[in-house]
């Protein structure tokens, strides 16, 4: 039990977890959308409150929208990111090709210089 | 293969798992912000004086509790149906393996270009050698291509069973007398563990699947020396 103790331990990247149940540090962005979520709440809510004075219908505010921001953020980055993705695997795709097929009658740059001077 | 503790998923290792993996954090999201809201809602009821005692109706409120969920659901249901269908795509496989569940154990064939099939038992707890996973490894894995699209037909020879893959996001189930067909891509080389997910008498727990993806090189060689 000492020497595990003394034993210089792995460092444990828990992940943090909203709720118990949104990782935000590990699902893409989910970290950036609740960040700007409850900024945007906690700007509504205040400027709510320093115009009516009411603590609990300023509170609804905050509420409504964090989950309006979070969500209004949520789903631009994410078809964002989907875009990205797709755009990775193409790349992925076309520098494994060129690797692959260089030189050779298979060369996508070779196929894609042929009809240029084709369509010229 | 998973951890101690783990409450995620594995590792990705097939598109469609990484469309899985997806689909899970945009529903997660949506169900972590009605939680929210109903988290607020109940704090809010339990901390207010006051009372009505003498609500006729709440047209809307009902209005707004109706349409909503309705658009959540919307939401929800669409990202789902696509991946549903996506999963449902063949490929154009380049090889057919088939999976039979037996009790308790795998046996494979892979008879598309030549004649092979093989069993696969657990290797119990006291034949391990050292590193190696309790109830997880196997004797004979099945060695398969990586890239490359693979038709998995499963079925069984005598109770349900079910072969399961969690980091290729694959599960099917092996019904005796039936053919379930799955369809497998790996995008990089590793090994891969399953286990049996139907129960299936006392030793359900210890046919597990190990799933071994290589070169086309290694993969060639393999089945020879199998044969």
């Amino acid at each position: 039990m000492l020497l595990l103790c003394l034993r210089p331990q792995p460092y444990l990247h828990l992940p943090f977890k909203l709720l118990g149940i949104l990782d935000v540090q590990n699902v893409p962005c989910a970290r950036h959308s609740i960040l700007y979520g409850s900024l945007g709440s906690v700007i509504a809510a205040l400027g709510h409150f320093l115009f009516t004075s009411r603590v609990r219908r300023s509170c609804d505010v905050a509420v409504g929208v964090f989950i309006l921001g979070t969500l209004g953020c949520w789903f631009p980055c994410r078809y964002n990111y989907a875009k990205q993705r797709i755009q990775q695997r193409i790349v992925q795709e076309g520098i494994k090709n060129k690797i692959l097929f260089e030189s050779t009658h298979l060369d996508p740059e070779r196929k894609q210089i042929g009809t240029k001077s084709d369509n010229s | 293969m998973p951890y101690p503790m783990q409450l995620g998923f594995q590792d990705a290792t097939s598109p469609i798992m990484e469309e899985l993996m997806y689909f899970h954090d945009h529903t997660l999201m949506i169900v972590f912000l009605i939680s929210s809201l109903v988290l607020y809602v109940l704090i809010l009821m339990l901390t207010t004086k006051l009372t009505h005692t003498s609500t006729m109706d709440a047209q809307e409120v009902e209005t707004i509790w109706t349409i909503l969920p309705a658009i959540i659901l919307v939401l929800i249901a669409l990202p789902s149906l696509r991946i549903l269908y996506m999963m449902d795509e063949i490929f154009n496989p380049y090889l057919t393996v088939k999976a039979m569940g037996h009790q308790w154990y795998w046996s494979y064939e892979y008879t598309d270009y030549e004649d092979l099939s093989f069993d696969s038992y657990m290797v119990p707890t006291q034949d391990l050698n050292p590193g190696q996973l309790r109830l997880l490894e196997v004797d004979n894995r099945v060695v398969l291509p990586m890239e490359l699209p693979i038709r998995m037909l499963i079925s069984s020879e005598d109770v349900l069973h079910a072969w399961t893959v969690p980091s290729l996001g694959l599960k099917a189930d092996a019904v005796p007398g039936r053919l379930n067909q799955a369809t497998l891509t790996s995008t990089r080389p590793g090994v891969y563990f399953g286990q049996c997910s139907e129960i299936c008498g006392s030793n359900h727990s210890f046919m597990p699947i190990v799933l071994e993806m290589s070169t086309l090189k290694y993969f060639e060689n393999w089945s020879h020396m199998m044969q």
